[in-house]
């Protein structure tokens, strides 16, 4: 029976562990029960009933040819904040080939005597745009794709991927400290800095950014997270025996922007008449999801320790910070949390999307669960957090199928913001291994990440590197190389499905899936100041056919029975009925 | 080490609450005695007027007169070593005093004052012979934290507590004292037997205190090699797993630890706080009502069981040890911790009145500066 997958881990009378039935609230319980339920009909009705265990997932840690990328930060004893913060990776398939390429947001040279100037005519401080191979090696097309010099004033840190006008390429937004960019991808392996026409150039400390379409006009608007009121002239350093980069309380908080798509190739700064600006914090993080079922996506932005903001879409071109009611702009115990990447998806299986927040030590990485009517709990503790992530900093975040077995995995690139925080804390270190956790039913177990090497991780991109079927992961570090984390896969089945939207956007950011009872809302945005592979994947565990469902944003409902398993699919948003 | 400015700090202090009887004592003796010479009283009746004013300059320069006139009057010189001491001059103030003494050995207030001065000048060693002749507690344990006679200090000190019970630099004292006396037992505990369980697990302490968590696991592991029923031993090394979020360690250690001790409170609330950091509010909740019978309105215990009691669903529990924590806490941050915890349940259950009201005052107290 599929019921019989709910035991879990306890602990007996005199304090030994052994298996039992999950201890959930009674909701809990019958929301999960029902979700397997549900997952076992689909499941049944397939070739095969879900019986097998979960695959281990085992990634193996390698540095692809042709990837030879640095992350500059430029780290100097002055502590300017911006040193600690980069920076952003994303995986597109800029020239639809079919193959995943990697987009590296670079950061600068920074020098006491030219603070402003950060250098980035030098190749050694360009983003870098490398094409994938046949072969799976990459090759570094920045200088013919147009992307070289980012600009001297502009300290890079993140990146956004979407295809804003619809032309069946995918765009590129880098965000800056200074001015942030935007690249019309060409279709010819070339891209045109748009920004000035476009109007998104925002200015300031920007950090992650997502494309998505919040008033469900089939054209994707942008989302620009902002993190401090700061300068070079204004930085300043913190600590009395140990120099520290200084918190962010340090610096006034600042709003976000969101502007809106006209669909001329231009946009509108909507940030005040749509209610953003009225929130200010130090926002790092930013992911979108519909999460009370509205058919509008809403805004989850994770603020560095200021409280948390839950953008709520009201569809008429507006939003509602929600947080508080909410329950998601604190921890359980009512305290700020260090927010710095977040993934929104729904973690388990209930069809409604979660909220995880990456964050500094001595608080758990957080899982606020969406309990229904608007409302969320902080399950940290109860999914199995608190002991995998006391001591750790979170940043990029994936909750990704990694073991095909049909629950989303979690995996977090870590490292603590200060490079000498083991003088002050010798349980912290600034290079941490990734964390990798496997769902088991809602709860997560630590699982072997296939690297105890510690990094000073910060971005992170997840996707299917190798079409396989089986997610990889990217991560960048401080002053090194992109990690490359390549799943080595296993015997359960999978399905990657790319929208083509029609009435909606044409990536179909913004729609919701549901194969075989689990549910991804598609975005590429999340994790921190990075852009996934906008495809869907799901794991099938042993099911070898799928029914999927899409509610596209245009509000039109499309099914599709008897798929089979193991390979990548279009849907096409049909026409409405 | 106590700094000297702070002794004197204290000095002028102690001088003033004794100031009004010492110039009380001082007027009664009259510039008009008829053993003193005109020109000697007309000084003195100067230096008495200076003083009143507290015009201390003046005072000492007609005092000097009075003893350069009449140097055989003892107390002549006890005046003018006081004008000193009220004019920070300690060290000016010495020979006046001591050659007060020479004239009169049982004077008593010679005897304090030089006692004051010379602790206020860092002979804490020879002003305690002074400070004990006049029963100055308070000053006399100030001077032993000084010379290292912790014991004393701590003895004296509570002495003049008894009397004083709200004096704050007492108080300091008293802690100082206290520590030393502390540190002095540890100090021959480790001399005694440097690999005794004992060592290893003061050792093991102090390095948990500057957060060297590797070093203390590693201290306390030994001391349990040694000794493994100590009572305290396994909470202790929990506490270091604790402190580094290894919470499946921090769990053996305490449950250890209640096994060897079943009636002890504090392993039992760290159990359950530690199971409920991995995940198992049920197994928490038992413990932390085992916790809860054991040391019954403790703060943290019942915060902890009302977080496990929300997480299992008994909302009624969980309601009963929140509401308690704020009885208990008022205005502390955890009261505002209990605050939201109560208006996140209440607003699970629909009661949005109730919510909004808990969170209210989990706003008020974020906003309130004395919470910090």
């Amino acid at each position: 029976m599929a019921t019989e997958a709910i035991w879990k881990s306890a602990r007996s009378a005199n304090g030994t562990r052994r298996h039992a039935l999950a201890i959930m609230t009674p909701a809990h319980r019958k929301r999960v029960r029902t979700a397997i339920r549900v997952a076992a009909l689909y499941l049944c009705a397939a070739t095969v009933c879900l019986s097998a265990p979960s695959s281990a997932p085992v990634f193996r840690l390698t540095l692809p040819k042709g990837l030879d990328f640095t992350l500059q930060n430029s780290p100097t004893s002055l502590k300017y904040l911006i040193e600690t913060m980069p920076g952003g990776v994303a995986l597109l398939d800029y020239n639809n080939d079919g193959l995943l390429d990697i987009f590296l947001v670079n950061g600068g040279r920074i020098s006491a005597g030219r603070p402003t100037n950060f250098d980035r005519q030098d190749p050694r401080y360009w983003n870098r745009l490398y094409r994938q191979n046949r072969d799976g090696t990459f090759t570094d097309v920045t200088k013919e794709a147009g992307l070289g010099n980012a600009g001297d004033e502009n300290y890079g840190m993140g990146v956004a991927v979407g295809d804003y006008d619809n032309d069946g390429y995918p765009d590129i937004y880098v965000t800056n400290f200074g001015k942030n960019i935007l690249y019309h991808n060409n279709g010819d392996g070339t891209f045109t800095d748009v920004t000035a026409k476009a109007g998104v150039s925002a200015g300031g400390w920007s950090a992650s950014a997502g494309f998505f379409d919040y008033d469900n006009d089939g054209k994707l608007d942008l989302f620009v997270t902002r993190y401090l009121d700061w300068d070079m002239k204004r930085n300043k350093t913190c600590g009395a025996a140990v120099r520290q980069y200084c918190p962010p309380g340090e610096f006034p908080p600042v709003s976000s922007i969101l502007y809106h798509n006209r669909g001329d190739g231009t946009f509108e700064d909507v940030s005040a008449k749509s209610g953003i600006v009225e929130k200010k914090g130090h926002g790092l993080g930013v992911a979108f999801a519909d999460y009370d079922g509205d058919g509008f996506a809403d805004i989850f932005v994770a603020n560095d320790v200021v409280e948390q903001f839950l953008f709520h879409n009201n569809g008429d071109g507006t939003f509602t910070e929600q947080g508080l009611d909410a329950g998601v702009a604190l921890t359980a115990d009512g305290k700020q949390l260090s927010g710095m990447g977040v993934v929104f998806q729904d973690y388990d299986n209930d069809g409604r999307p979660d909220i995880v927040v990456t964050e500094l030590p001595h608080q758990p990485q957080t899982v606020f669960h969406n309990e229904g009517h608007g409302m969320f709990s902080d399950q940290s503790l109860h999914t199995g957090l608190g002991i995998l992530s006391g001591t750790t900093s979170g940043w990029g975040v994936g909750l990704e199928d990694f073991d095909n077995d049909g629950w989303k995995d979690l995996f977090i690139v870590q490292g603590h913001v200060m490079d000498n925080v083991e003088k002050l804390d010798s349980a912290l270190h600034y290079l941490e291994p990734p964390l990798l956790a496997l769902n088991h039913n809602g709860r997560f177990e630590p699982a072997d990440v296939g690297s105890t090497t510690p990094i000073a991780g910060r971005g992170a991109a997840f996707g299917d590197l190798n079409n396989d079927g089986w997610i990889d992961v990217i991560a960048t570090t401080l002053g090194g190389r992109p990690k490359v984390f390549v799943n080595n896969g296993g015997k359960l089945h999978w399905l990657t499905i790319t929208l083509r939207g029609t009435h909606s956007n044409r990536d179909g950011f913004g729609a919701r899936l549901q194969v075989n009872g689990q549910t991804r809302f598609a975005t590429a945005a999340g994790s921190y100041l990075s852009s996934n592979d906008k495809r869907l994947h799901f794991g099938l565990g042993s099911a070898e056919t799928a029914k999927i469902e899409v509610v596209w944003p245009s509000g039109i409902h499309q099914t599709v029975n008897n798929i089979h398993c193991d390979q990548f699919i279009e849907i096409r948003e049909p026409d409405k009925p | 080490m106590i700094r000297t400015s702070m002794i004197r700090t204290l000095v002028i202090r102690l001088m003033m609450i004794r100031a009004l009887s010492v110039l009380f004592v001082f007027a009664q003796a009259s510039p008009g005695s008829p053993d003193r010479s005109p020109e000697a009283a007309q000084h003195l009746q100067a230096a008495v007027e200076a003083e009143r004013r507290q015009d201390f300059e003046n005072a000492i320069a007609e005092f000097r007169k009075v003893t350069g006139l009449e140097p055989a009057d003892p107390t002549d010189f006890v005046r003018l070593g006081n004008a000193y001491m009220e004019n920070h001059q300690y060290g000016e103030a010495l020979p006046a005093l001591k050659k007060a003494l020479e004239l009169n050995p049982t004077l008593q207030k010679a005897e304090q004052l030089l006692g004051y001065a010379l602790l206020a000048q860092g002979y804490a060693g020879e002003a305690i012979p002074h400070l004990e002749k006049v029963g100055q507690v308070g000053a006399l344990g100030i001077a032993q934290i000084q010379t290292g006679q912790a014991s004393a200090a701590v003895s004296n000190l509570q002495a003049a507590l008894a009397k004083t019970p709200d004096d704050l630099d007492l108080l300091f004292y008293l802690s100082q004292a206290s520590e030393m006396l502390a540190q002095q037992s540890l100090d021959a505990l480790t001399a005694a037997d440097p690999n005794s369980s004992r060592s290893h697990q003061v050792r093991a302490h102090s390095y948990y205190l500057s957060h060297q968590f590797p070093e203390a696991e590693k201290e306390y592991e030994q001391a349990l090699m040694l000794r493994p029923d100590v009572p305290g031993l396994h909470l202790e090394l929990g506490e270091v797993y604790a402190a580094s979020s290894q919470w499946a360690k921090a769990d053996e250690e305490f449950l250890a630890e209640t096994r060897l001790q079943p009636g002890n409170g504090e392993a039992a609330y760290r159990l359950g706080d530690a199971r409920l950091q991995e995940g198992e509010p049920a197994e928490a909740l038992k413990e932390l009502e085992r916790s809860d019978l054991l040391r019954p309105d403790m703060s943290e215990t019942l915060y902890s069981l009302g977080k496990a009691a929300a997480l299992v669903g008994d909302a009624t529990a969980a309601q009963r040890a929140l509401t308690r924590v704020i009885a208990l806490e008022r205005e502390s941050p955890l009261a505002a911790q209990a605050h939201y915890t109560l208006a996140r349940l209440y607003r699970q259950q629909g009661k949005r009145q109730e919510a909004e009201r808990e969170m209210q005052q989990f706003h008020r107290l974020q906003d309130n500066p004395r919470r910090q």
